[in-house]
């Protein structure tokens, strides 16, 4: 299994102003379809999430 | 990526929450398990994205534990959905019965919810046009149970079955039997033909055989020392309890750890001095990166 792991951190609160996790940085739609993506489409997930994170953060 | 028929899909949540599987057809919208009551707004969230707006006709919980059915409450009200329960915990639910319930005795919260009806070993559940069997599933929980298609060969385990072990053995922190009810849940399992499994932790995975060997190695590691599970039972709720609240005080803990009744069960099953048991494990915890400890505030990772 080459699938990544899910970036879920149990916070699981949707920020109305932004549309993402508070924990984890995906949208309603990224957090529903998580388990039926495959490993490369995972991955696209967590860059993403990775460059949202820099984005709040900033 | 494991495939699965287009009728079912999983939201794979954390631990605090515990996966969601949601079901469509052309008679209705069904939720296996709704999740922890501080996520239930997401859950609620989850199940209009997957519904297409349609939103959700039918409930049905394996077993009643905060993470499995915290938002039980929320959905209900949003959608005034069907709700089924394992048959053995209707009474404790209509009376709301905190003695029999389990919120109170783990530390964890749970909002007060209704049922319309019960599920039992041996139903048949129609689930996005699929017909799912109901099975017994003792051991975590004594009322816990598991649905199995064997149409498309996959298996719903809840907490009787991860890929890497499965839930607290909760009736032996006070006096009553779980191990060997786990051992036939697990010997039940083997007998069954299963593609994937869909647990209620973690991703959904399809090596079944290997899952069976370690979850089998763990129920003889926990049977030879019951200890063993008390130690497992207060890290995971002391985990759980910090996953909740995100941080609290040392002596907050020391509190609850006297107030729940699993809780204290499972500390005095390990040593007689509680505040010192918990303590150590803070210690550990923190050691191996779950925790952080600053002054007297305890921290999540």
């Amino acid at each position: 299994m080459d699938d990544a792991p899910s970036p879920c951190v149990d916070v699981c609160r949707m920020n109305a102003a932004t549309g993402w996790c508070e924990g984890c940085f995906r949208t309603i739609d990224e957090i529903a379809a998580w388990s039926s993506a495959d490993a490369a489409e995972k991955r696209d997930v967590l860059r993403r999430v990775e460059a949202r994170k820099k984005e709040a953060l900033a | 990526m494991i495939a699965l028929p287009t009728s079912m899909r999983v939201f794979e949540r954390g631990w605090l929450s515990s996966n969601n599987v949601f079901f469509t057809d052309d008679h209705r919208t069904a939720l296996v398990d709704s999740g922890y009551a501080t996520h239930a707004q997401q859950t609620h969230a989850l199940v209009m994205q997957a519904s297409g707006g349609r939103g959700l006709d039918l409930l049905v919980n394996t077993h009643l534990h905060s993470d499995h059915c915290g938002g039980n409450a929320l959905l209900q009200t949003a959608f005034g959905c069907e709700t089924r329960i394992p048959v053995s915990e209707a009474r404790a639910v209509e009376a709301w019965d905190e003695d029999a319930l389990t919120f109170s005795a783990t530390g964890q919260t749970c909002e007060r919810f209704g049922f319309t009806g019960t599920i039992s070993p041996g139903d048949t559940l129609r689930l996005g046009a699929l017909d799912w069997s109901v099975l017994g599933a003792p051991g975590h929980d004594p009322h816990s149970l598991m649905l199995y298609c064997a149409e498309e060969r996959v298996l719903i385990s809840a907490d009787a079955l991860w890929e890497n072990g499965f839930g607290v053995i909760f009736p032996e922190l006070e006096g009553d039997s779980g191990f060997a009810e786990q051992r036939a849940v697990l010997d039940l399992i083997a007998t069954l033909d299963v593609r994937v499994v869909i647990p209620g932790h973690g991703a959904p995975f399809s090596d079944i055989a290997k899952a069976l060997d370690i979850a089998s190695s763990r129920i003889d590691y926990l049977r030879a020392d019951p200890v063993r599970n008390a130690k497992n039972a207060l890290k995971v709720l002391i985990v759980f309890k910090l996953m909740e609240l995100r941080s609290m005080r040392v002596e907050a803990l020391l509190t609850l750890v006297d107030q729940a009744r699993a809780m204290r069960a499972a500390a005095d099953m390990l040593s007689s001095d509680r505040p010192a048991i918990v303590r150590q494990y803070l210690g550990e915890l923190e050691k191996s990166g779950v925790l952080t400890l600053t002054g007297d505030v305890i921290g999540i990772v």
